[in-house]
């Protein structure tokens, strides 16, 4: 035990952070990001919606119904965010080979999933009053409808192997793989749009926007930012729990747990 | 051995089992003459209409045939432990696994490039737009190949591997969907088509480029 984390310690220069690689060493650390992001989202989640909800004026050119971009753009936003997140960790465990990394990306897959399918519905719904219609085959939606199908095929393939490495590995690698699609299909699907004429164009920020309106978007994206990282902390620490369950340290982990259950 | 003999010995063996059990590739084949046939009847028989659609049903068609043709690239092999010479064979995976796709892709796209035309009529296409199709679906069809390769890889030896497989590789085929379905079009409409053939021969050229390599990362873990 002295010797290994002597030997590491030599092996990465006795830098902190390398500590944390160790699902031991983050298990606390995952506890406390996640009560910290949580009362982050909490706090800046009621003070964006306050914001965007009742003090931000009312659009010029759609009304009530521009409201819905205080959380479609940021839900948007962290869909994109997390996948990259999910292939960096993925591209990190293939390469180091370190346990931590696959966790984190199977741990973050379910929540972008979820932030893409709330920007697909949100969408929808801001589409039927302003478009006139539910959805429309733009780039940008049909490229949101492959990324939600690329999660859903990572978490797939993520859960279709019995000996968890496998699937680690398997689901690491096409993660990589959809990450250099990505900007392709985004790019075909620019290209198929402009050749099939789509039936409306989807216009970028308005004529100008009110700072109230700036101010409740960039509060509710930390909101957003926080509630994710929180959700892939939480997720993480489950599935640490079941990875590790039989682990030397996890013992009064598990036995706290069940003690405050109890009472 | 080099690299370029051993990818010929697995290349023509691949041709030879073709060549021996037809069924390999006349599935598929059988499998895309039907699906073509459906759509008739489920939109009705008018020219007009059956020209709207044909492009499209056609393509997506071929690309299915060619999904259900994946689980062939390795599975057999697996059961029979053939996958394990190849494993354990001192040259580059990656070659290895080219040869392989190529005789697939030699075998079955040629065989749905010769058929796509013939549907393009059946379809009320005129005969310049069958002859894009049939090329693009020729260089389509190996690009879906090699995508699916790196999925077949890794499904290998999980469970639901077929279905699975459809729900990987599909969405990673919209590119070359899009142009090849795209140059078609342009014919259609009296247009030239090269520009979407060249971005699609781009696509196929990066498969080519990456999607062996990938395969075989994926082989080594899902087999190890």
């Amino acid at each position: 035990m002295a010797r290994t984390e002597q030997q590491s310690t030599e092996r990465y220069g006795g830098r902190w952070f390398w500590r944390y690689a160790s699902p031991a060493a983050f298990f606390p650390l995952a506890g406390r990001i996640e009560r910290l992001c949580w009362a982050v989202a909490a706090v800046l989640g009621v003070l964006g919606l306050y914001l965007g909800l009742f003090r931000a004026p009312v659009d010029a050119q759609q009304g009530e119904v521009y409201r819905v971009i205080f959380i479609h753009v940021p839900a948007a936003w962290m869909a994109m965010i997390i996948y990259l997140a999910m292939a960096f960790w993925s591209l990190l465990g293939l390469w180091l080979g370190t346990r931590l990394s696959f966790m984190m990306s199977r741990a973050l897959a379910p929540t972008g999933a979820l932030m893409t399918l709330i920007a697909l519905w949100t969408g929808a719904f801001w589409g039927r009053p302003t478009w006139g219609t539910y959805w429309v085959w733009d780039a940008k939606l049909t490229s949101f409808l492959i990324l939600f199908f690329l999660y859903v095929g990572y978490i797939a393939l993520a859960e279709a192997f019995d000996d968890v490495r496998k699937g680690d590995r398997a689901s690491a690698l096409i993660a990589l793989v959809g990450a250099i699609n990505v900007p392709i299909i985004y790019f075909a699907a620019v290209w198929w749009n402009s050749l099939h004429q789509g039936p409306s164009v989807v216009k970028q920020g308005g004529p100008s926007i009110a700072p109230i309106m700036l101010w409740a978007m960039l509060t509710m994206t930390f909101a957003f930012w926080a509630w994710c990282i929180a959700a892939a902390m939480h997720r993480v620490r489950s599935v640490i729990i079941e990875r590790e369950r039989n682990a030397v340290w996890m013992k009064p982990v598990v036995r706290g747990q069940a003690e405050r259950e109890r009472t | 051995m080099s690299l370029f003999a051993a990818a010929g010995a697995v290349f023509r063996r691949e041709i030879r089992l073709f060549a021996r059990r037809k069924s390999d590739w006349a599935n598929p084949l059988m499998f895309f003459l039907i699906v073509c046939s459906l759509f008739p009847f489920a939109v009705g028989s008018e020219a007009e209409r059956l020209r709207t659609i044909g492009i499209g049903v056609i393509f997506v068609g071929a690309l299915l045939a060619a999904m259900l043709a994946l689980p062939r690239l390795f599975d057999e092999d697996a059961r029979d432990g053939s996958l394990e010479l190849l494993l354990t064979s001192p040259e580059p995976l990656a070659g290895l696994i080219l040869a392989r796709v190529a005789a697939l892709a030699l075998a079955l796209a040629s065989a749905l490039a010769c058929v796509a035309p013939l549907f393009a009529l059946f379809y009320a296409l005129p005969a310049e737009v069958a002859l894009t199709l049939a090329w693009a679906v020729l260089v389509a069809v190996p690009t879906l190949l090699l995508i699916g390769a790196i999925a077949a890889a890794l499904l290998v030896s999980a469970r639901g591997g077929a279905i699975l497989t459809a729900v990987l590789v599909l969405p990673l085929a919209i590119p070359t969907l899009v142009f090849g379905a795209g140059a078609a079009q342009r014919v259609l409409y009296g247009e030239s088509p090269l520009a979407e053939l060249a971005l699609q021969a781009a696509f196929l050229l990066l498969a080519l480029a990456l999607c062996p390599l990938a395969a075989s990362a994926a082989l080594k873990i899902s087999t190890e």
